[in-house]
């Protein structure tokens, strides 16, 4: 190998070589930092984890008149909500109708106030914990409560009253006390916390105490619908907006924001990674006439090398060689580089949230080993292929 | 392999020719292993060619070339590299060595594949061909004589059946035309091989088994 390489290095030129290094560099980073920045922030527009909010949406009448009950939703209207097309789900809130009375142990002093639950459908609730159930008969009451209270004391309340903050951890350690009182029973529940909603803006228990305890502690029968909640695919489509004008409701959130959060998103990283990849395809060309300068240069020799009896495959590799030494150097630097770029954001994203998010660089990993072996793969039959018909020129 | 037959061969340029008188084209020839044969030919009736044809260089002939009775037109350039490592051998007629690389790399070169000669045999033969000065110059600066000897030396680095010399002492005096003429023939017999030689008229002095006319 090393006559072979003396022989074929002649003619190599450094700066094509360069340019082409250089060159993917740029464009793989670029694609690299670009597949990562898409696989760390869609989740957390779209998925369970949503920082912003997500495709649900909760849906009420508006309160037109003081004293009068608040609107509800009937059968017929549930029934033509969820035969539309942009419903994928629908779950109803369902409220409690018995007196709740919570209170805690303070300071040794015992805070007591009047309280209401709401429930809907468990696949509704954005919490994941095994805590989240109820059995008749359990003393032990399991609440969701909205993140945003949380964050109005500590960022509210206590700044200004000079109160220390509450973390989530220290609310799931503290034990409500809850008195349930209907139907002539009265009965001590424990309550505990056992996570925070980013989604629902209400005291949430299960359903499954729902409607138990609706059936134990109350005789009402007329638990109508007054809020729904909708998961759609995407809440400022056209369809969805007008429907909601026709029948006069209205939805509590902003979901759209995440949508069109989402989309930008997407359009980012689309012109990131179409950026990379024009750079990434340029630097190919780039390689690939340079091969075929260099062989055109050594024809005579790759010729004479394969009449004395060097198989063409051999006399490639010396060639194969360099580009999966190059590639493999640029997909190094890349990964590197794409780790480097998710630190920022992950570093700035923590602090804009308060939250420590868990990052890994598996995306840019797996992203840039599969562009590396295409691109080697490719380099690999051009170069075969090119060596083959000088073998076989005038066979 | 044991013989090599060509069965109304004839390169495509001469196919229209109706004047061809000749030996070897357009015709039925077995050459065998073992023995030694000289092909005359004037310039420009396709001595070149006919080596080319049978080295797996060249493909643009009509007819038939057999090696042990396969047609050679079905091998793959891979089975053709394995025929150039193991059973033909040839000393080309413009040389074909690597002008960047020293007289013994370029025997070098050949002997790395095939593993077939010592060190110490390649240096006797450079001093037997009187180059054994030149082991490290570089075959760009030697004498077009000097170089047709490394040649030779290299074509030698190889088990082969069949030797194929294209004008092999055209630029040599008649002393070392004679010494390589020893080395072929010495060579040639020990491994039982059959000795195909060109000539446009200077040729080694051999009794040849068969003298061909193109």
């Amino acid at each position: 190998m090393r006559l072979i390489w003396k022989l074929l290095r002649k003619h190599i030129s450094i700066f094509e070589l360069a340019v082409f290094f250089v060159a993917n560099l740029i464009g793989m980073a670029v694609i690299l930092a670009g597949v990562q920045i898409y696989n760390d922030f869609s989740p957390m527009l779209s998925g369970e984890k949503s920082l912003i909010g997500n495709d649900y949406m909760i849906i009420s009448r508006p309160v037109e008149r003081v004293g009068v009950n608040a609107p509800k939703f009937t059968a017929e209207d549930i029934e033509e909500l969820s035969e539309e097309a942009w419903v994928e789900d629908l779950g109803v809130f369902s409220a409690s109708q018995f007196r709740v009375d919570g209170s805690i142990v303070f300071n040794g002093r015992r805070l007591s106030t009047m309280m209401f639950f709401e429930a809907v459908p468990d696949n509704f609730v954005d919490v994941d914990t095994e805590d989240w159930h109820f059995s008749p008969g359990d003393d032990i009451i399991p609440i969701v409560l909205p993140r945003n209270y949380l964050n109005l004391y500590n960022f509210g309340f206590s700044q200004t009253q000079d109160l220390p903050k509450i973390t989530e951890d220290m609310i799931k350690r503290v034990e409500l006390g809850l008195r349930i009182k209907g139907n002539g029973y009265s009965d001590d529940y424990k309550g505990y916390v056992v996570g925070f909603s980013d989604r629902l803006n209400t005291i949430l228990v299960p359903m499954s105490f729902m409607e138990w305890a609706n059936g134990y502690y109350s005789n009402e029968t007329n638990n109508e619908a007054t809020r729904l909640i909708l998961e759609v695919q995407n809440p400022s489509a056209p369809e969805v907006v007008s429907f909601m004008e026709e029948h006069g409701y209205v939805a509590e959130d902003k979901p759209s924001e995440s949508s069109k959060a989402l989309f930008m998103l997407q359009v980012c990283v689309a012109v990131i990674v179409g950026i990379g990849a024009i750079f990434s395809l340029l630097s190919i060309i780039i390689l690939t006439l340079s091969i075929y300068l260099l062989l055109q240069k050594n024809i005579n020799k790759l010729e004479n090398l394969v009449l004395v009896g060097y198989k063409p495959m051999y006399v490639a590799m010396p060639y194969i060689l360099m580009t999966v030494i190059l590639n493999v150097s640029i997909m190094v630097i890349s990964i590197v580089a794409a780790a480097l770029v998710q630190n920022v954001y992950m570093d700035y994203l923590g602090k804009l949230f308060g939250v420590t998010l868990e990052s890994s660089p598996m995306a840019s990993i797996v992203a840039g080993v599969i562009l590396t072996v295409v691109v080697t793969l490719f380099n690999f039959y051009i170069i075969y292929r090119k060596i083959a018909q000088i073998s076989r020129k005038r066979c | 392999m044991n013989e090599i037959k060509l069965k109304g061969v004839v390169p495509e340029i001469f196919a229209s020719r109706n004047d061809l008188v000749s030996d070897i084209w357009n015709t039925d020839v077995v050459i065998e292993r073992g023995k030694t044969y000289l092909i005359e030919a004037a310039s420009g009736t396709g001595k070149s060619s006919m080596c080319s044809y049978l080295y797996g260089q060249r493909g643009d002939y009509r007819g038939t070339i057999l090696f042990d009775n396969e047609d050679v037109s079905t091998f793959s350039i891979n089975r053709w590299c394995d025929i150039r490592q193991q059973n033909i051998s040839i000393l080309f007629q413009d040389l074909r060595l690597f002008g960047e690389l020293t007289a013994l790399e370029n025997v070098e070169i050949k002997n790395r594949i095939t593993h077939h000669r010592s060190l110490e045999q390649i240096k006797a033969w450079f001093d037997e061909l009187g180059i054994s000065d030149k082991l490290d110059a570089r075959i760009d600066r030697m004498s077009y004589g000097q170089q047709q000897r490394v040649a030779l030396i290299r074509a030698l680095c190889q088990p082969y059946d069949f030797i194929l010399l294209d004008e092999p002492i055209s630029h040599l005096d008649d002393r070392n035309s004679d010494i390589m003429r020893d080395i072929i023939l010495r060579e040639a017999k020990a491994s039982g091989a059959a000795v195909i030689a060109t000539s446009i008229g200077k040729h080694m002095n051999i009794e040849y088994d068969k003298i061909l006319r193109l």
